[in-house]
């Protein structure tokens, strides 16, 4: 069975690193959210990819001041506002609720509503 | 620029043909005859792709679109498939199809009024794209002189998996083009029982053939781009993936015809499932999108196609509208099959709008505010994991449905869900994960039931639930426990990282024709267990591009892959090494998918 | 009760339709309209961020007023960028013709090679800041090179991302020289 082998894989990973590292200075967490930035960061001299997945040298440039950045005691958002700020919106690939409350609400609604009218409908045609 | 006669003279017959097919059956005169010159035209339009394959095999760059992407270096194999490898070829490919299964039909169908419909649409269609395609996409321009040599397939395109890609899902386009037309002879007809066959087997050889393409896509980026991601909502991914969403819910809703109930819904979504695919060509083709496909776009050809799209949605609802009476809305009861399967549909229409909302978004955005922005992987998958796992849930549900509701199933259940409890506990295992393996559970038994029962008919729709219930967890596992990390490492160094080791075995400078490339070795050890790999940064001859070749070892559950960085000072490197969960299982879970529905669709032929 | 769900899926088929032409009309307008909206915003309007310890291609410390007072043109460039060796010749031309104040920003270069280029191509630069692991640059916005960025009163008033040519010039810097 598959998800046996699975398990067993889950099993042996235990949770250290101890490898000498490029932002060795970062703690986990801080290297943890380094790849969170620069994972819904945009790279922006390319046509797609975020700046961890990309090989140019700004997307590199920017890895080292993000964790700069994290050094120095920013916070996420004031991380991703100051980026925006720069580059404009377009490099944030990270899609909140609440600067977009449209796009996530519209299918919600759009789902609940036709659950609700479907379901209520059927109920009053099977008596 | 000129044209060269043989082949336009060839796209204009074949043209002509297809308006007189249309005319003949919708002026209801010599019906026999459309049949013979559906045949004629699909051989028109076979001389026509011989034709211009014998250019690309001879190396007559003098036809333009020859010169564009070939080259007389390029292997026979590469001249061949670089038919298709650009806009105007890959679409005369898909006309051509589109006439091939036309004819197809022709030789299966029986009842001659579906198969004259169906021709007529098809006919329709491939007129319009034949016209789309002389005016604005010619293959057939020349040159007034015989250049020297082409430029060259774009090198990008030199490789196995992007030769089958994109044609696969031209393919499914076309398929799904024939479903609607048999979707169009149900509203002027009847859907009886013979015409819901035909519905099943060619949805269900669209949609497989759709999953290929898509599937295809995935393991290339995967594998080639290198970025460690097997899909990341690009646009025209997503563009994709919208028809695919729709046909499956269209597939799902033609149960709707045992008990007669909502039948307009099913046909919308059969009309929907090829508006979609039409509107697809039309984003990627046009470039309206900013996307890592860089297509060669041109604003004529983008409005041409948008036009194509108005008028095939205007045929196609006004045709609904004047007919929608005809068609049997009863409503399904609440304890009914039916009703699941329309929640079932109502969840596909929602992530379709999801994924629909995040393609298109951007487009209002900059209309509206005149600002570019992205919408971030987290929107798409922030929404839809929910959405998947409400679909596993009624689906699964569904599944057991037919039979009484067992007190043995229920035990065993409760058995599942106090051993994953366990595991839940020990080992950390998210909640998805969790529900993940007990949805997998579930089915499975149901399967084993199915193979204990001998009722293997039935047995192709549980594999393929269990498939995607498989590959929901395997994506899930993956992002779940998916590592990665920036590393600086001398040669004959080694570093651990989690429960590996990694070994820089050295640097190896090699020179190839093309171009010049830096090999980095790694040897990585886990559990005892040895693998080599090798990570690639090259630079190429002619305009000095550098691009990195990930080393990938793929295992069953993990694959280990290194990016080789830039040297420091000292003589180390920056490499990012990444440890991917369940790669291979995504890979294997959609490959049993597609072959459930494909094991369906020929138990249902042989019927 | 039949005639409802009749009469109701025709409504939603209307419904559908002007969806699909409200969807038609404005890939139509997107398509055929000229909008010039860059993906990566650029500097205009900012104002210029500067370090206190700024230096030339030899060594020497830069004093910040020379930037921030009056009108500048900030033009970023590096001895490996192709782009930059063909604008070069045009930067050249203005200086000469113009009073335009050119400075230079060495970008991710060796000092060593960024002199050799001045030498061989000739110096169009009042001087050039050495920025050799990028980071001043990285922190005005610039994505690579070549940059150009007009400064008046330590204020970005034009930027512009590529080259800059005739073209170019008449189009966003002309006005102000």
């Amino acid at each position: 069975m598959k998800s046996l082998k699975i398990i067993f894989s889950i099993i042996l990973i235990s949770h250290f690193i101890s490898a000498e590292q490029l932002y060795s200075d970062l703690s986990i967490q801080e290297q943890q959210r380094l790849e969170y930035l620069s994972d819904n960061i945009r790279c922006p001299k390319c046509s797609y990819g975020n700046i961890s997945s990309s090989n140019a040298p700004i997307s590199k440039d920017l890895k080292k001041e993000i964790a700069q950045m994290i050094k120095d005691g920013y916070t996420d958002d004031e991380i991703f506002n100051l980026l925006a700020n720069r580059y404009g919106d377009y490099i944030i690939l990270k899609t909140t609720p609440s600067n977009n409350k449209l796009i996530f609400i519209l299918p919600l609604m759009i789902f609940l509503i036709s659950i609700f009218l479907v379901t209520t409908y059927t109920i009053k045609k099977s008596k | 620029m000129q044209f060269d006669f043989f082949g336009n003279a060839l796209l204009a017959l074949s043209t002509l043909l297809y308006g007189v097919v249309f005319s003949s059956v919708v002026l209801n005169k010599n019906r026999s005859a459309s049949v013979k010159l559906m045949h004629a035209t699909t051989g028109i339009l076979a001389i026509c792709i011989i034709y211009l394959s014998y250019q690309f095999l001879t190396d007559n760059f003098q036809f333009l679109y020859v010169f564009e992407n070939s080259n007389t270096l390029l292997p026979v194999f590469y001249k061949f498939s670089a038919l298709w490898s650009a806009h105007e070829g890959s679409f005369l490919l898909m006309i051509f199809m589109l006439a091939l299964c036309g004819s197809i039909n022709s030789v299966i169908i029986k009842n001659d009024r579906d198969l004259q419909f169906s021709n007529a649409v098809l006919s329709f269609i491939a007129f319009f794209y034949l016209v789309f395609l002389s005016l604005t996409s010619n293959p057939f321009q020349v040159f007034p002189y015989l250049p020297a040599n082409g430029v060259d397939l774009n090198p990008l395109l030199q490789d196995p998996l992007l030769i089958i890609h994109p044609p696969m899902l031209f393919f499914g386009y076309v398929f799904y083009a024939v479903v609607f037309s048999f979707v169009i002879s149900g509203i002027f007809n009847k859907f009886n029982e013979g015409l819901i066959q035909i519905l099943k087997v060619w949805s269900g050889i669209a949609w497989a053939t759709l999953s290929v393409g898509i599937l295809l896509g995935s393991m290339w980026a995967y594998y080639e781009l290198g970025w460690g991601g097997y899909w990341f909502w690009d646009p025209v991914e997503n563009v994709a993936l919208l028809p695919w969403l729709a046909g499956t819910a269209f597939t799902h809703s033609l149960i709707f015809h045992k008990n007669k109930v909502l039948m307009s819904w099913m046909v919308f979504l059969g009309i929907l499932a090829f508006l979609l695919s039409v509107m697809g060509s039309f984003i990627v083709r046009s470039g309206i999108i900013n996307s890592v496909h860089a297509f060669a776009s041109d604003p004529s050809r983008g409005v041409f196609l948008l036009s194509l799209f108005g008028l095939f949605s205007l045929a196609s609802f006004a045709i609904f509208f004047w007919k929608s009476e005809k068609l049997s809305s009863a409503w399904p009861k609440i304890n009914s099959k039916s009703y699941l399967i329309l929640l079932n549909n109502i969840i596909l229409m929602t992530i379709l709008v999801v994924v629909f909302i995040g393609t298109l978004y951007p487009i209002f955005n900059e209309i509206w505010y005149g600002q570019k922005i992205s919408i971030g992987p987290n929107y798409y998958s922030d929404l839809i994991t929910p959405l998947v796992f409400l679909l596993i849930l009624v689906f699964t549900y569904e599944q057991f449905f037919k039979q009484k509701f067992n007190y043995k199933y229920f035990l065993i259940i409760i058995l599942l869900f106090a051993a994953y409890l366990v595991l839940h506990l020990f080992y950390e295992i998210s909640f998805g994960l969790f529900a993940g393996y007990l949805f997998l559970g579930i089915l499975l038994m149901r399967l084993g039931f199915f193979v204990y029962a001998k009722k293997p008919i039935a047995a192709h729709k549980i594999a393929g639930h269990l498939s995607v219930v498989a590959l929901t967890t395997a994506i899930l596992f993956n992002y779940e426990y998916s590592q990665k990390v920036d590393l600086v490492l001398k040669p004959n160094d080694s570093i651990q990282f989690m429960d590996t080791e990694i070994e820089f075995l050295g640097i190896e400078i090699v020179a190839d024709q093309n171009f010049d490339s830096v090999v980095g070795n790694f040897q990585i050890t886990s559990n005892d267990n040895v693998y080599q790999l090798a990570s690639e940064k090259r630079v190429y001859k002619i305009g000095g591009v550098i691009t990195s070749e990930t080393g990938i070892k793929s295992l069953i559950n993990r694959d280990f892959l290194i990016v080789l960085g830039d040297r420091f000072n000292d003589g180390s490197w920056s490499l990012r090494y990444s440890i991917k969960y369940g790669i291979m299982l995504i890979w294997l879970s959609s490959i049993s998918l597609i072959l459930s529905m494909l094991y369906g669709v020929v138990r249902r032929y042989e019927q | 009760m039949e005639w409802y769900v009749g009469m109701s899926s025709r409504f939603a088929i209307v419904g559908f339709s002007f969806f699909l032409l409200f969807l038609v009309s404005s890939f139509y307008f997107f398509l055929t309209t000229d909008r010039e909206v860059a993906a990566i915003q650029n500097q205009e309007g900012k104002k210029l961020e500067l370090i206190d310890d700024l230096y030339d291609l030899d060594g020497k410390k830069i004093d910040i007023n020379t930037i921030t007072e009056g009108k500048v043109l900030l033009n970023v460039w590096a001895s490996w960028c192709i782009t930059c060796l063909v604008e070069h010749p045009f930067l050249k031309e203005i200086t000469q013709d113009k009073d335009v104040r050119l400075i230079g920003i060495s970008y991710k270069d060796l000092p060593e090679n960024a002199e050799r280029y001045l030498e061989k191509n000739g110096n169009p630069y009042v001087f050039s800041i050495s920025d050799f692991n990028g980071s001043f640059s990285l922190k005005l916005g610039v994505t690579g090179a070549p940059e150009t960025f007009l400064i008046i009163d330590g204020e970005i008033v034009k930027h512009r991302i590529g080259e800059v040519n005739l073209e170019v010039w008449n189009e966003k810097f002309k006005d102000y020289f």
